[in-house]
This record gives structure tokens, sequence and C-alpha cells, in this order.
């Protein structure tokens, strides 16, 4: 019993602790403030590799909070996949945050600041607690203090079109997480139990499995509108163009990736193997919907005149393919889908940063305006064209790994029609993010746009986009650090 | 007869369609957070009559009180988070509401979208 069994709680309370105190020291030292944001995320990601080998990929570690044994008492239970989703979590916050910590105070100012940085450690810390707990309750609450901390985030810049956009993302957030609300209902009321393992033990036992069903659709309308899946996806391109670039980072890199991994949970640790027949019809529809966001989500995107708004778009194709992993029931299909959680946050988050530094340097937005954009600002160019090309899914990026596993596990699962959605989901990436880039490299500027000398991005905006383009590179290359952990904790869960 | 014994679930229900059929066909948008809570309001409703008993006593076990008897008091710690959760929600909802009206003027769903199609249209040009 050594010290590390505390370690996945404190990585929840201690963000949670430094999100009360400072607005504290934002009343104090105000000019301290940013860096004492980086502090207790710091602290998460120490204890988080920390644990790293002490979580077998076959088994997890359960917390017992107040020492009540758990179908009674609350349950932090940290498997080898939560784990990673911590990690990403964590890292990624801290690289939008190193990035905010310039860039922001351009959009939001005077005494909203210190407003955003406590915001923004909310929201990481409710990403935290979310992938974390074992109770389903708990689920609820933090997906709901990862909502309030993300409609605040995305009003923050206070002008018109942020509010009504976090408005629009507030009205469509606000009767998910009630429909969440209700499922958790159902599902007490049928097993009379909250506690994630107990209820999936108690949920193969169970003779109502009409209440069970549409429990489970509730659930997956609920997680569904919080991910942006294909119907439900209307909040998103407003939502994640209209935020300030960081702030778009965590949404488009995190958040819909977390609500993702709820889903994962839903179905496999609380409806578990055990009651396949049960939630069957509901996966069948699900994979349908995944495949029309991959393919609505690239078209989409191809059409857009606003770089943001291109990249939003790509989010919801991409979300589709996170689906159609789960979806497919194998092995093969969730390591792809949890390794494409990895792949997608690290690429969006940097071209979302790319985006924000060109906002920062020249106040451009359209894509219009990066004909030429290289010669200005080489560094930023660059990591853009490394993270498209892990969003087409191009090796020796990791988006190529994810994709090959994807395919891999509908294959095995005998969708065929899924693996032709996947492909033709590159082509559709390729063709939207090769338009970027032969802008950038291949066209002349526009008269005036680049003409005078303009400077690069400081080196604390363009140390975080590097890190995220270095990093998709890394893992498509040493993949095999990951994949077969990935693939044994797949087939745990299954 | 067992949807008549279990009748207040039906309550439950007819509660959760006025208040998603608000917050769904309305323009207004203060009427539109009204549905919301209606919605929120049905939900808590059916957690309490989750643990509802006839004639029941506080849980607390003192003097050989009945086990039987007693109401479940897990719905009820839940829901008491709940309404916790629903009022913060509100708030942050009605203070987006000043904002929008301060700059645009209008609680008209219709207008605010409108406008933003309008909008679209002028940076395309």
């Amino acid at each position: 019993m050594g010290a590390y069994r505390h370690f996945p709680v404190l990585m929840i309370t201690i963000p949670m602790l430094g999100a009360v105190l400072l607005p504290f020291l934002g009343y104090l030292r105000k000019r301290w403030v940013a860096t004492a944001t980086l502090l207790p995320l710091a602290v998460s990601a120490v204890l988080g590799l920390l644990l790293i080998g002490r979580i077998p990929a076959d088994g997890y570690l359960s917390y017992e909070l107040g020492s009540w044994p758990p179908p009674f008492g609350n349950e932090i239970r940290v498997d080898y996949l939560g784990l990673f989703m911590m990690l990403i979590v964590c890292g990624i916050s801290l690289l939008a945050l190193v990035f905010s910590m310039r860039y922001i105070e351009r959009e939001v100012e005077g005494p909203k600041l210190t407003a955003f940085y406590v915001l923004f450690l909310l929201l990481s810390a409710a990403m935290l607690g979310f992938t974390a707990t074992g109770d389903i309750f708990n689920l609820f609450v933090f997906m709901e203090i990862l909502a309030l901390s993300s409609y605040a985030l995305v009003a923050v810049a206070g002008n018109r079109n942020a509010v009504r956009a976090a408005f629009k993302y507030l009205l469509m957030g606000a009767p998910s997480s009630i429909m969440v609300l209700l499922a958790i209902g159902f599902l007490y009321s049928v097993t009379g139990s909250l506690n994630m393992a107990d209820l999936s033990t108690r949920i193969a036992e169970s003779s109502y499995s009409e209440v069970l069903i549409v429990a489970y659709i509730l659930f997956v309308i609920g997680f569904g509108v919080k991910a942006a899946l294909f119907p439900m996806h209307m909040w998103l391109p407003d939502a994640h163009s209209i935020a300030p670039s960081p702030v778009s980072a965590m949404l488009s890199g995190l958040l819909v990736e977390v609500s993702a991994f709820a889903i994962i949970r839903v179905t496999f640790s609380v409806f578990g193997s055990g009651a396949e027949n049960l939630i069957g019809g509901t996966v069948d529809a699900l994979g349908i919907f995944a495949a029309a966001a991959a393919l609505f989500g690239g078209i989409m995107a191809i059409i857009q005149k606003d770089l943001k708004m291109m990249i939003a778009y790509s989010t919801i194709s991409h979300i589709g393919y996170i689906f159609l992993g789960i979806t497919a029931f194998t092995a093969e299909g969730l390591a792809g889908a949890m390794y494409h959680v990895l792949d997608h946050g690290l690429a969006k988050a940097c071209l979302f940063l790319c985006a924000g530094s060109f906002i920062y340097v020249k106040g451009y937005r359209r894509i219009d305006d990066l004909k030429g954009a290289w010669r200005q600002m080489p560094w930023t160019c660059f990591a853009f064209a490394v993270a498209s090309i892990s969003v087409i899914g191009v090796p020796p990026t990791a988006g190529f790994i994810s994709k090959w596993y994807l395919i891999l596990g509908n294959i095995e699962a005998g969708n065929y029609f899924y693996v032709f959605v996947l492909l033709s989901g590159s082509i559709l990436a390729a063709v939207y993010c090769f338009r970027v880039i032969y802008y950038m490299f291949f066209q002349p500027p526009k008269e005036g746009a680049w003409e005078s000398r303009t400077n690069e991005a400081s080196p604390s905006m363009l140390a975080p986009i590097w890190i995220l383009s270095f990093g998709t590179l890394f893992f498509g290359v040493f993949s095999y650090l990951l994949i077969p952990s990935l693939l044994k904790a797949a087939a745990f869960l299954l | 007869m067992r949807l008549l014994h279990n009748y207040h679930y039906i309550g439950a229900v007819i509660l959760f369609c006025i208040g998603l059929y608000t917050v769904i066909v309305r323009r207004n948008i203060i009427k539109k957070l009204i549905g919301l809570n209606i919605m929120e309001t049905a939900v808590f409703f059916f957690y309490i009559s989750l643990g509802y008993v006839d004639n029941g006593i506080a849980p607390i076990r003192v003097g050989g009180a009945d086990p039987s008897k007693m109401v479940n008091p897990i719905p009820q710690a839940l829901i008491l988070t709940g309404i916790v959760v629903a009022v913060s929600v509100t708030a942050l909802a009605l203070s987006l509401v000043i904002l929008l009206y301060r700059q645009f003027g209008t609680l008209d769903v219709d207008h605010l979208m409108r406008d933003e199609a309008e909008e679209a249209k002028e940076a395309g040009e």
C-alpha cells in the first residue's frame, strides 16, 4: 500500500482546490495568477506520470472516498484507459495554458482575466474527475461542472458573437444534462445502485429490459450532445470558432473526447458485455450517426472560409471516427478509438493554437488571408502542416496508427461500409487540409497582406504549438509503446 | 392497472414533455429557460417519488423504528445536489440573457439567429 494509492484523488482535488483559491490570489497579486494556474495542473501531471506502470493494463486502482466500501460509498476507479485519458487532459491543458498566458490578454481584459484562469482550471479539474470517477452520479456532477465552465469560457470575451454562441451551446447542453440525470434515475429505479461496477452486475441480472434500453438511449443523447455527435452538433461550429483560441483547443482537443470517453464508460463499464443484446440496436444506430458525422463534417469543412470554422467542422468528422471505433465492439476498434483520442487531441489543439497565433500576430481569420504566410511565420506554418498531416492520417504521424486500428477493428466486426467511410473521411480531410497548406506555402501573398515585416509569434506561444505537433510525430513513430497495452486494456473492458 | 398504480411516473413524464416542448418551440429565451426548469423539476419529481413510502418515516433508527416504513434517503440526497446544479445553470443562463439583451436589444430567438445569418452574408460579400 504505497502512497500512490492516493494519487488519483489528489489529481482531481488539487486543481479543484486551486480553482477555489485562485480568486483570492487574483485579489491580492494579480500578476501571479497565470503562473499560479500552472502549478496545480503541473502537480496533477506529475502525479499522473508517477502512476504509469502502477496500473496494469488489465486491472484498475480503486480509491474509497472516506473509507466507505464501494457499493455504498463514492469510488474513484482509474483503469489503464482512465489514466491514459487523464494524462492527455493534463498535458493538453498545460500546453493550452502556457499558450494563453500571452494570448488571452488580447481578448480578455481587466478583472475578467482572473475569472478566465479560474474557469480554465475548473474545466481541467472537472475533466479529470469525469474520467476517473467510478460512481455514476458523480459522473453527472463532474459533467455539470465541466459544462458550466465551458459555457462561461465560450462567452468570456464578452462580445456579441461570443455571448450568442455560448447561449446556443447552453440551450443544447443543459437539456442534454437533464437527460443524463433522468437516465441515471432510470438505472437507479431498476437496480438500486449508483456504483458503476455494481451496476454492471445488477444490469446483467435485471429483468427490466425496456427501462434499461431507454436509459441507454438517454445516455447516448445526453453525452452525444456534449460530444457533438452528428445530428446534435449544431452548437459546436459557433462555440469552437468564436471562443478564444486556447479555449477552442481545450474544447475541441479535450472536451468532446472526454464526452466520447463517457460513452465508452457507460457502454462497456456500466452496461458491459452482459447487456450486448440489450443495447445492440442503439449501438447500431450510433454507428450510422457516426458514419454520417464523419462524412458530413468533412464535406462542411471543405466549404468553410474561416480557418477556425474549418477546424471545428473537422472535429465533428473526427468525433465520428472515434464513435466508429466504439461501435465496432472489438478490441482493435476500441484501442483505435482511444489512440484517436490522443492523436486528435494533440493535432486539433495544435491547429487551433496555430489559428490563434495567426489571429494574434495579424488578426487574420480567413483562409484566403493566409496565402504566402510561411514567409513571415515559418514556424507556425510548419507546425500547422505537421498537425494537418496527422489529421489526414498519413504515416509517420499518430493519425495513421489510430486510423489503421479503427479500420482493423471494423474489418474484424465485418462492417465493411464503415471501412469505406473511414477511408473516404481521410480523402475529405486531405482536401480541406491540403487546401490550407497549399495557400500557405505555394501561393503568392495577397496584395498588402504580408508585405510589412511581421514577427513570428512569441516563443511562449510557439513552444506549445511545437510540442503538440512533435507529439503527433512521436506517438506515430513510437506507437509500440502504447498500442499493446491499449489492446490489452480494451480486451479487458469488452 | 400497473400504470395507474404508478401514476406519479406519468406525472413526471408529462411534466418533462411540457418542459421539452417549451424549450424547443417557444421563441422567447426567458420562456425557454422556464421550460428548462420545468424539465429539471420533472426529473427531481421522478427521483423523489422513487423513494416514497406510504405513511413513511424519516430513515433514522431510534427506538425500534420499522425499516420497511422508512423513506429511501438516497434520491433525496442526490436531488439536493441536482437542485444546486440546476440553480447554477439557471443563474449562468440568466446572466447570459442579460448580456444578450444588452447587446442585441431583443429576447426573440428568431431575431438573434436571423441577425447571425445576415452578418454571415455580409462577411461573405
